[in-house]
């Protein structure tokens, strides 16, 4: 893509992406309705939900990303996994800030070793380890070798921890899809809190901000992507700069 | 499949084709028993260097020492205490003194330059990195058999259990088929031994986990075997989906 085309289309989507973020915070605070046991803090559940989606989008985007880039080593690939892992750790440490925030008044406690936000630790610290990887190598093609090679690694990694917590018991509930776990959950009393979609309009809240989440994820990325395209521009200029002071 | 089925005849067809032209050799045909040939000298190599050396085993061995008499030292103050925390004792013992074990094994090919031998060779590159995970978790095993046996005496408690040695054996081939993988990665890079904990420990936590509790859950007077049997399941899985990714993936490391 050129840049130009490039730069418009981010910033049409950084203009979306801030105004689907207004319509779902007025979605969170004046649609939906106050939840009966927790009241009001209960609406962090949306911004919640909506980053852990991100989340996960991004990090199976990277995965994707670098498996096409060991298939055919191509820049864009190595590109395009750096930026989603990027925003994918800043989705996740905004998941677990604002899940804190809201444990401190339903679990009495801002933080709880229990398997699920043990897991989301391991994530967060594996997605760290992989700029660490990437800054210790200066070769640009050597890079994006490894670092596709870590991004497969370290997704089979989670998604085994993912399905390892589903075993254990946990105090935290299930949204998308988890039968057994809140069942089992539910009969140790460890649930009373059906999260919150009984209501038509808490569905509907949450929908809306899944999606606003899911188009900053997409202009994050993109702006992402062209500071990189914007840093690789630099950096050719710069090598043409010295070769040319050489030469003269 | 097919695919697979057809190049093998072509392979050998292509190998007896240039052998006809000088001296015939006995040579083994690039097919499955010559990978094996090949995985298992590589082993081999490594267990003579080890025996003639014996540098990795003993650095391994007296890192968890080092590491056994320090918690015992932080937690002398309550003796149950420490009898509660020593299967996690176990397993972060065995995955740190495990992070020397891997250091050493692969950083010895980098300083002699064995590995360009190695990569020159027509050996199938994925087949050095199973003989690596195979002579390194030899090499962690042998290192746990003396674990076990000192964690029975300060700890007093059954580590030697068949269903604990199982978990041990499972847990070690997952650890070293990543550590395998990441630790061909570090080696290359500037930070070398500094970045392989950062880059490991988290990427083994989803299989120390349910091992440490399964250890855990064994020698306990009352073990659950509801939870020893996922949980090994678990490990189970977490195995054969590293190995599988580090078979595949390694030659994309070592390219050159």
């Amino acid at each position: 893509m050129n840049m130009t085309r490039l730069n418009r289309t981010v910033a049409v989507l950084n203009v979306l992406a801030f105004l689907s973020l207004l319509v779902s915070i007025g979605f969170i605070f004046l649609y939906a309705p106050v939840e009966r046991s927790m009241g009001n803090v209960q609406r962090i559940f949306y911004f919640h939900v909506g980053t852990a989606w991100v989340g996960s989008i991004a990090f199976f985007v990277a995965l994707v990303a670098g498996i096409l880039y060991l298939w055919r080593p191509q820049r864009r690939w190595d590109t395009i996994a750096l930026s989603s892992v990027e925003v994918g750790l800043v989705f996740l440490t905004v998941t677990t800030a604002a899940g804190s925030v809201w444990g401190k008044p339903a679990w009495n406690t801002w933080w709880e070793w229990s398997p699920r936000l043990t897991l989301i630790t391991i994530a967060w610290l594996v997605y760290a380890a992989y700029f660490m990887l990437r800054g210790a190598i200066e070769d640009e093609e050597k890079r994006g070798r490894f670092a596709a090679v870590y991004v497969i690694v370290s997704f089979v990694s989670i998604i085994l921890a993912y399905v390892s917590i589903r075993i254990w018991r946990d105090i935290h509930p299930v949204v998308f899809g988890g039968t057994l776990e809140s069942a089992q959950g539910a009969e140790q009393g460890l649930q009373d809190i059906a999260p919150g979609l009984a209501s038509m309009r808490m569905g509907i809240t949450l929908t809306v901000n899944v999606v606003s989440f899911s188009l900053i994820y997409v202009a994050w990325l993109m702006n992402r992507i062209r500071l990189q395209l914007l840093k690789d521009q630099v950096t050719t200029l710069k090598m043409r700069v010295a070769a040319r002071l050489q030469g003269g | 499949m097919a695919k697979l089925a057809l190049s093998l005849p072509k392979r050998g067809r292509w190998q007896v084709a240039e052998q006809s032209q000088g001296i015939p050799v006995a040579r083994p045909q690039a097919t499955t028993s010559s990978f094996w040939t090949a995985v298992w000298s590589i082993v081999w190599k490594d267990l003579r260097i080890e025996q003639h050396t014996r540098q990795t085993l003993s650095v391994m061995l007296m890192f968890s020492l080092v590491v056994v008499v320090m918690f015992n030292f932080a937690l002398s103050t309550d003796l149950d205490a420490a009898r509660q925390v020593s299967t996690g004792l176990l397993w972060a013992t065995i995955i740190l003194a495990g992070t020397l074990g891997l250091n050493r094994s692969l950083s010895i090919e980098r300083e002699n330059q064995t590995i360009d031998a190695l990569l020159i060779a027509p050996v199938d590159r994925r087949g050095i990195y199973l003989a690596k995970v195979i002579s390194v978790t030899i090499f962690t095993l042998l290192l746990e058999v003396a674990l076990v046996f000192i964690f029975t005496i300060f700890f007093n408690k059954p580590f030697w259990q068949p269903a604990a040695l199982l978990v041990l054996f499972l847990g070690t081939i997952g650890y070293v088929a990543a550590g395998v993988l990441v630790t061909s990665m570090t080696i290359q890079t500037r930070s070398r031994e500094v970045l392989l904990p950062i880059l490991l420990l988290p990427i083994v936590l989803p299989l120390i986990l349910p091992a440490a509790i399964a250890t855990a859950e064994i020698v306990s007077l009352q073990p659950q075997m509801d939870t020893v049997n996922s949980s090994i399941s678990l490990i189970a899985a977490y195995d054969l989906a590293i190995l599988a990714v580090g078979f595949f993936s390694y030659p994309f490391l070592v390219e050159s």
